[in-house]
């Protein structure tokens, strides 16, 4: 009764490709570096994308932001071609000593996939989301 | 995720983070509550619910005012619009990845140009 469900974000969304290639682009530093980070999606340059794609592998995506270094890190727990991928989530020297949990599900459908992102943030707000539904409700 | 990590933010995730303190917030959401209605409900002292109520003034959730000779607290919703707005900003962070992945995977499909050099 008093585990507080955690706080997670979701998002979906629809892909006209095969759930192969969504899925790989999650693991392929150079793709990455087109859409997850880089001067592409914001006002950033890419430091160095590290990944080791495989469970317990970790990976290490810097990138430079208004004169500072952030380095997003995190572990791969599940990887499971081409449907799931669970990585935990952080950034370095910030979020490192509790991080939050991606867990991605992608579902071939008829013209592509599906898919759908829980991003399970820990921080010290672990149950506030809950608060704030029921405050709100 | 730099841009939210207020200490403001913080302390109220903190304040958030106790059952205790969570329930006067919700009693609060109904209505204006004196300090002794707040600390009905639970057995603890005015003076234990009294340290609970600080921490919850401290982020800036509740705010006290002295009415006569009682001490009354009013949740401050707009300490609770900023952790909503932290949340957002993952779920917004989120989304525009996604659009731009669903772009690059777009470019990457029909620009020629890639393929052949290695």
């Amino acid at each position: 009764m008093n585990a507080a469900p955690p706080i997670e974000v979701r998002a979906t969304h629809y892909f006209e490709a095969p759930p192969e290639r969504v899925f790989d682009a999650w693991l392929v530093p150079r793709t990455l570096g087109q859409w997850m980070f880089g001067p592409r999606v914001r006002e950033e340059n890419v430091v160095r994308l590290d990944v080791d794609p495989r469970v317990g592998g970790s990976f290490s995506l810097k990138v430079e932001r208004n004169g500072a270094i952030i380095d997003h890190v995190g572990e791969y727990l599940e990887i499971e071609r081409p449907h799931r991928l669970v990585f935990t989530w952080a950034v370095k020297g910030e979020s490192d000593d509790a991080p939050s949990q991606v867990r991605i599900d992608i579902a071939a459908s008829s013209s592509g996939c599906v898919l759908t992102l829980v991003h399970t943030l820990e921080h010290h707000a672990r149950r506030a989301r809950r608060t704030l539904l029921i405050i709100h409700s | 995720m730099v841009e939210y990590d207020s200490p403001q933010l913080d302390s109220v995730f903190q304040a958030l983070s106790d059952g205790t303190r969570r329930r006067m917030l919700r009693s609060l959401s109904a209505q204006p509550r004196s300090v002794g209605e707040l600390a009905a409900p639970f057995q603890i002292s005015l003076a234990a619910a009294s340290k609970h109520i600080k921490v919850l003034e401290r982020a800036g959730l509740v705010q006290r005012r002295i009415q006569g000779r009682t001490h009354l607290c009013q949740l401050r919703a707009e300490a609770l619009a900023e952790a909503e707005q932290w949340l957002q900003y993952y779920q917004q962070f989120w989304s525009e990845r996604l659009d731009a992945l669903e772009i690059a995977l777009r470019v990457e499909t029909t620009g020629p140009a890639k393929r052949k050099s290695r």
